[in-house]
């Protein structure tokens, strides 16, 4: 058994200690959200934020888990600069197909949270991990630069 | 451009709605009209469905007492942005409040088919969605307006043609009064359906040609937009399926002890394809999958080697293919010419490489299934189901979920993943949900096939190309593609003239007197391969666009104007041409930078592109600026066309810089995105899209900006170092791209 705090509430899943997070979340807790893309890190598909910090949840397992604050896309609106990263993606027309883009939410979220005036250097580094098929780099880069610019 | 009524494959149905709303049924389709005589447009509540609940199948909009507008669409969202253009073109001719309108995927029925195939599938290939519905959409939206017109003309007892329409209200101008499409709704489904609206004219749109907002991207930011993968029903267990390491090997004898001990682990099935270990959870099954022994037959397994493939096609390429087009006299051209030159080229397999993994759920009971999956095929998954299934179509409710990423790979006409999950529902009679690993996903198989081309061209003194040859090596599915005129004939429902049976299209666009092209349909039925985003452009076009530079540059041509001057009689491929150079500045680059330029004509659009980069010593690129202009038509929303075609750019970059799957004695090498990259956010240059305004009917998007993009950039790198592109991916060759922000 493990409790986890997810989304400001305790949650006690009874799963094995391998298990990752991201399956924790999506089969037991039925938050679907974040998604599955690679299970090894490799494509940002799963990005949740772990005590703020935006993490892979398809490589944490859920033992790891334990004793942090998890913030995932469904509650990410409950911040402000999660919300600006929302709209902004909606009114550039970032998603596509849309699969990695909570992902994308979640990565671009943490960056501007961290950093109010990210460069294009530091949008590169904070951004690489998130594979987005479709090739919808170039508006996610204007609309991180456009909340930056504009409302931050 | 399009034609106004209704043709003999499409018909309204029209009722009331209990509540007050109006429902509208679009027939369609070549195979289920419904039992009606396609002949006689039939009127509203008299020979038809006219239950509710009929209704309810074959929906295609509905019009609620509070004037909210829910269109179903028959085309798959992929990405491409179907569930947001198509209900533009029903709003714009229905004047409808684009502020009220909502959409999601239509059931899997007949009348939802393309009428691009025939009326006969629904079927998101070949960028077919918007020029395949795009006339039909039209007048069903005209139609429901004019019963609107009519409903409120009665209403007030004035004449229809006093009345006007707008943003989803129908004005009375001489008497001062108006009424919401939500108010008229009810007594709308009272009036007759008009076989003939008027369509609008193009200059009057309001909703056609606006930048409009993806319907959809508020749930793709929340987390809340449900693809395949989220489905989640009571009882629901998860399959993963072990694979025998080469395409199409037999599992022999099979050890579920180990893997049944895992807990949650709950059965173990062998199907056609493989075994399945289903249990309670995808951890849980995949543990079990790890533990599973299972010794393949592989007598009958394919041995696809790569090596093997490229030397196989590399002779075939001495040999004459199928002609796929003949003008003029190529041997005399030939033997008169001042110069006659070749180049062979060579292209590996790729994987599509969604980022959403295939997956399929199946509820299956033995008398009735559902099933939820993303699919650009659910016409033919669905067929496939039943059989395997045994149940009638009309046991099956398909519904076609969102895809997260599609590229051809969910548009498979043989259904492999479709029928692996059926296969292990009905072992496991409890519903279930089939997941691929990304392991699974990448070593699947249904790739971009291998392909060989050979160009020649005979050139007289002065560097006039007088004679062209193009013979292609690729696997079947894909080479059927050589057939895109001849499609794109048959779609306009006409025989298509004689001449065009031989003038199958591969994309060379110039004006040449003398050409021969033909192709080896290589028949690999134990190399399952697929279409990919562009398909077989993707090789030729690569070809073709290099060599001309390869000709030009030797005769001291620039590029740019020795195309110019082989395209006198294709005016839109000129524009964009020389639309692309101009906002590229053609020519006028210093720095030690460099400029490439291709164009092709790719399902009826059109498309000129500029790579400019530069080339260090040690082989890194760095990108400086990637520019493209286009003409596709009548654009219906003209950011998504701009989106599809950045997406474009960097789909075709991942392919020409990485895009290569392996084969080892059968055995695929790459497994994930470490061993088969991506292109990725601090690699993209800038990116900039012209497009050219038109009235002309909308040609396709999705695919138009992948072909021109290779040959672009190796042209670029020609002219940076001199070296001659000839094979794929750019990373066998030496180069990596450069960081676009180093530190």
């Amino acid at each position: 058994m493990f409790t986890i705090r997810v989304n400001g509430e305790d949650h006690t899943v009874d799963v094995p200690a391998d298990k990752p997070l991201l399956w924790v979340l999506r089969e037991d807790l039925k938050l679907t959200g974040s998604k599955y893309g690679c299970g090894q890190a490799l494509c940002g598909a799963c990005t949740v934020h772990v005590d703020d910090q935006p993490t892979r949840s398809c490589v944490m397992p859920i033992s790891a888990a334990e004793g942090h604050n998890i913030t995932t896309v469904e509650a990410i609106d409950q911040q402000q600069i999660g919300r600006l990263v929302q709209q902004a993606w909606q009114e550039l027309n970032v998603p596509q197909c849309g699969y990695c883009q909570s992902g994308q939410v979640m990565a671009a979220t943490a960056l501007l949270t961290e950093n109010r005036s990210p460069s294009d250097r530091d949008i590169d580094e904070a951004m690489s991990g998130n594979i987005c098929r479709c090739g919808t780099y170039a508006r996610i880069r204007k609309a991180i630069h456009k909340i930056a610019d504009e409302q931050l | 451009m399009s034609t106004s009524g209704f043709t003999r494959r499409q018909f309204l149905r029209v009722s009331a709605l209990a509540g007050g709303g109006l429902l509208v049924a679009c027939g369609g389709g070549g195979g289920g009209g419904g039992g009606s005589n396609p002949n006689n447009p039939q009127p509203p509540g008299n020979g038809g469905p006219s239950d509710a609940e009929q209704f309810t199948v074959s929906e295609f909009m509905r019009i609620g007492s509070d004037g909210r507008i829910h269109i179903l669409v028959g085309a798959s969202e992929i990405g491409q942005g179907a569930l947001t253009s198509m209900p533009m073109i029903v709003a714009e001719e229905l004047d409808a409040d684009w502020d009220l309108v909502t959409a999601e995927h239509s059931p899997v029925a007949a009348r939802f088919n393309n009428p691009y195939f025939g009326g006969l599938l629904q079927f998101t290939v070949a960028s077919a969605t918007t020029r395949g519905y795009f006339d039909n959409q039209r007048q069903v939206g005209a139609a429901v307006r004019q019963m609107l017109v009519n409903a409120a003309a009665e209403r007030w007892q004035v004449s229809a043609d006093s009345l006007r329409t707008e943003r989803g209200v129908v004005y009375d101008d001489l008497n001062g009064r108006s009424a919401s499409y939500g108010e008229l709704a009810e007594s709308a489904a009272n009036q007759p359906v008009p076989s003939n609206p008027p369509l609008k004219d193009p200059a009057s749109y309001r909703i056609i040609g606006q930048s409009k907002q993806r319907k959809d991207a508020a749930e793709k930011v929340n987390g809340t937009h449900l693809y395949g993968i989220d489905v989640d029903i009571p009882d629901m267990l998860t399959a993963v399926i072990a694979r025998p390491p080469r395409f199409f090997g037999q599992a022999l004898s099979v050890d579920s002890n180990a893997a049944m001990a895992v807990p949650g682990v709950r059965e173990v099935h062998t199907i056609p394809s493989g075994v399945a270990v289903v249990a309670d959870d995808y951890w849980s099954a995949e543990k079990g999958r790890q533990a599973l022994e299972v010794s393949w037959n592989e007598l009958l397994a394919g041995r696809t080697d790569s090596n093997d493939t490229r030397d196989e096609y590399s002779f075939k390429l001495n040999l004459p293919g199928v002609p796929i087009r003949v003008d003029g006299l190529v041997p005399v051209a030939q033997l008169a010419a001042a110069e006659n030159r070749s180049a062979d080229y060579f292209f590996p397999f790729q994987a599509h490489a969604a980022m959403e993994p295939l997956n399929v759920t199946v509820d299956y009971t033995g008398s009735k299934a559902d099933i939820w999956t993303g699919s650009q095929s659910p016409t033919l998954d669905k067929t496939f189901a039943s059989l395997i299934l045994g149940l009638l179509p009309n046991q099956i409710t398909f519904h076609t979920m969102s895809s997260g990423g599609g590229f051809g790979r969910r548009g498979n006409p043989l259904a492999d993943y479709v029928r692996d999950a059926c296969h292990v529902a009905k072992a496991s009679q409890k519903p279930v949900k089939v997941m691929w690993t990304r392991e699974d996903d990448m070593k699947g198989g249904y790739y971009r096939p291998a392909a060989a081309v050979r160009v020649g061209a005979s050139m007289d003194n002065q560097g006039n190309i007088t004679a062209w040859t193009h013979r292609a090596v690729t696997q079947d599915v894909t080479a059927s593609l050589y057939a895109e005129e001849l499609l794109d004939t048959l779609a306009e429902g006409q025989l298509p003239p004689f001449k065009e049976l031989t003038d199958l299209e591969t994309g060379m666009p110039y004006d040449i007197d003398n050409v021969l092209m033909d192709a080896h349909l290589t028949l690999k039925p134990q190399m399952p391969s697929l279409w990919m985003r562009s398909v077989n452009k993707f090789t030729d076009v690569f070809a073709q666009e290099t060599f001309i530079d390869d000709i030009a540059v030797s005769y001291s041509r620039d590029p740019y104007q020795y195309r110019r001057g082989m395209l006198a009689s294709k005016p839109r491929l000129l524009a964009v041409l020389d639309a692309a150079a101009q906002a590229a500045n053609w020519g006028s680059t210093g720095g030690g930078r460099s400029q490439g330029i291709a164009v092709l004509n790719h399902w009826m659009s059109y498309v000129a592109q500029v790579v400019e980069l530069s080339v260090s010593d040690d082989k890194v690129i760095t990108l400086h600026r990637i520019v493209s202009a286009i003409d596709v038509g009548t654009a219906i929303n003209p950011d998504l066309v701009v989106a599809q075609v950045e997406s474009a750019v960097i789909f075709a970059l991942t392919s020409v810089f990485y895009g290569e799957i392996e084969l080892q004695d059968g055995v695929v090498q790459q497994s994930n995105f470490d061993d088969y990259k991506m292109l990725r956010m601090f690699q993209v240059p800038q990116i900039d899209t012209v497009v050219l305004p038109s009235n002309e009917s909308p040609g396709g998007v999705g695919e138009l900006g992948v072909p021109a993009l290779g040959p672009a950039l190796a042209n670029a790198i020609f002219a940076a170092t001199g070296e001659k592109i000839r094979e794929l991916p750019l990373k066998n060759l030496g180069y990596t791209l450069a960081e676009q922000h180093p530190a």
